[in-house]
């Protein structure tokens, strides 16, 4: 059979030498950007380039919603204006009390002469999309470094820890999930303070708890908490669920498999938790 | 071999076309897509350079694949170079058959485009492997490369026995 068409005879090289000259560029690529970073400012422009894309993509979206927001049901209105002032009522109580136990916790803290977490503001972001990459389990949100946001930036939904920021553009920036296999979370149970890391797990939208003896005081329906040990996420966020507890009999640690709490795969709407005066 | 349709004038308009689908490709891959879409999503970008790559060989080639792959690992924020590989890949792939994909219906192309994609997945698939935890990643390849030596071995014994009987005979 001849094979590749005569049209590219025509252009010099054989397409076979092609293809490897352009596998070597995209090596050489991969190369440069794992191990030196070097093509962030190429990331930039792409980022300035899509932006206005990224918005006119959206905008249907978002008359749809404004669409379904105005057609909704006056009883449903009313129903749920009531389920939030029930729950605004009870968040008030919640909210006095902490105010409570932060004062006393600073005042702690400042007679053990430790320093108190750094202020923290929160930026309201919604996503723009999610990539489908199985290694990179990350997804794009519509705030960036205009807004304030930083590397190293917890992001959290109503529910619990959903990621990390990772690369921040001046109007989108990307953050890596919970799940993703490489990224390690600080965690406690909230049960019994035991502290542990929380990875992504070996199935998808799981977490692993990486190096829990096996003899650990932990048990399925477990709730875990950041620890805060990091600095880097305050102390007692939301972030996953225990599933399951398997002891291993070739090695001393336990397999704990839980859920994430945060809406890893559905939250639309989001925050990004800064520090003022972050480095990263 | 050649159909008459398929040295058909290109006109200058085809430009803007690829381009406007190119970009209506991208635009696809950026709506929100969540759940079981996300899933069962396909790779929007790269049909449409293969596409291209089956219908106007001159213009669309291994760059404009090298192009759209960079574009693609912008999106999925991965390492660059990785889908770019694949989709250069994919873009030689189907040059290779592209006689053959033109003399087929839809329902036959549909099934050669099959393993196409399934070649650029496993390309972004080892890519993406090798780029999060490289120092499992090269010993893992060694075997296909030591038996690739290998087979030239084996292959070249089995001339050479052959050419001896050849000769005998």
């Amino acid at each position: 059979m001849a094979a590749p068409g005569q049209l590219m005879f025509a252009r010099g090289l054989k397409p076979s030498t092609r293809l490897l000259l352009w596998v070597i560029l995209s090596v050489g690529l991969g190369f440069a950007d794992v191990r030196w970073g070097a093509l962030e400012p190429v990331r930039s422009g792409f980022s300035s380039l899509m932006q206005p894309l990224q918005r006119a993509v959206l905008v249907p979206f978002d008359v749809a919603g404004e669409i379904s927001g105005f057609l909704m049901r006056h009883r449903e209105l009313q129903q749920q204006r009531d389920k939030l002032l029930d729950e605004r009522v009870q968040l008030n109580r919640v909210l006095y009390a902490t105010r409570d136990a932060q004062r006393a916790n600073t005042e702690l803290l400042a007679l053990l002469k430790l320093n108190a977490n750094q202020d923290r503001t929160a930026v309201a972001a919604h996503i723009l999309y999610q990539g489908q990459d199985w290694f990179s389990r990350r997804m794009t949100i519509d705030r960036g470094a205009n807004s304030g946001i930083h590397p190293g930036a917890p992001v959290v939904d109503a529910q619990g820890l959903i990621g990390q920021v990772t690369r921040v553009y001046p109007s989108s920036s990307e953050v890596t999930l919970v799940t993703h296999a490489n990224q390690l979370t600080p965690v406690m149970v909230e049960r019994t303070g035991q502290r542990a890391l929380a990875a992504g797990g070996s199935e998808a939208d799981q977490l692993e708890l990486r190096f829990v003896p096996a003899h650990t005081d932990i048990k399925p329906g477990d709730v875990l908490l950041t620890s805060g040990i990091d600095k880097i996420y305050p102390a007692g966020l939301p972030v996953a669920r225990v599933l399951r507890v398997i002891p291993s009999q070739a090695n001393p640690y336990a397999r704990v498999e839980c859920a994430p709490l945060g809406g890893v795969n559905r939250a639309r709407a989001l925050l990004v938790l800064t520090t003022k005066g972050a480095n990263p | 071999m050649i159909r008459s349709g398929d040295v058909r004038q290109e006109s200058s308009a085809s430009w803007t076309w690829i381009a406007v689908t190119l970009l209506i490709a991208v635009a696809l891959k950026q709506i929100p897509w969540s759940g079981w879409g996300l899933i069962l999503r396909p790779d929007f970008l790269l049909i449409a350079v293969l596409f291209w790559s089956l219908h106007r060989p001159s213009r669309a080639g291994m760059a404009l694949g090298f192009a759209m792959g960079l574009v693609s690992d912008f999106q999925d924020g991965v390492v660059f170079g990785q889908y770019a590989a694949a989709y250069v890949m994919g873009v030689f792939a189907m040059r290779y058959f592209r006689l053959r994909f033109l003399q087929f219906d839809a329902a036959q192309q549909a099934a050669q485009v099959l393993p196409i994609l399934l070649l650029v997945q496993l390309v972004v698939l080892i890519g993406g492997w090798l780029s999060t935890r490289p120092p499992l990643g090269v010993n893992i390849l060694l075997p296909a490369l030591s038996g690739a030596l290998l087979w030239y071995w084996i292959a070249l014994a089995t001339q050479t026995m052959h050419g001896k009987k050849a000769m005998r005979q």
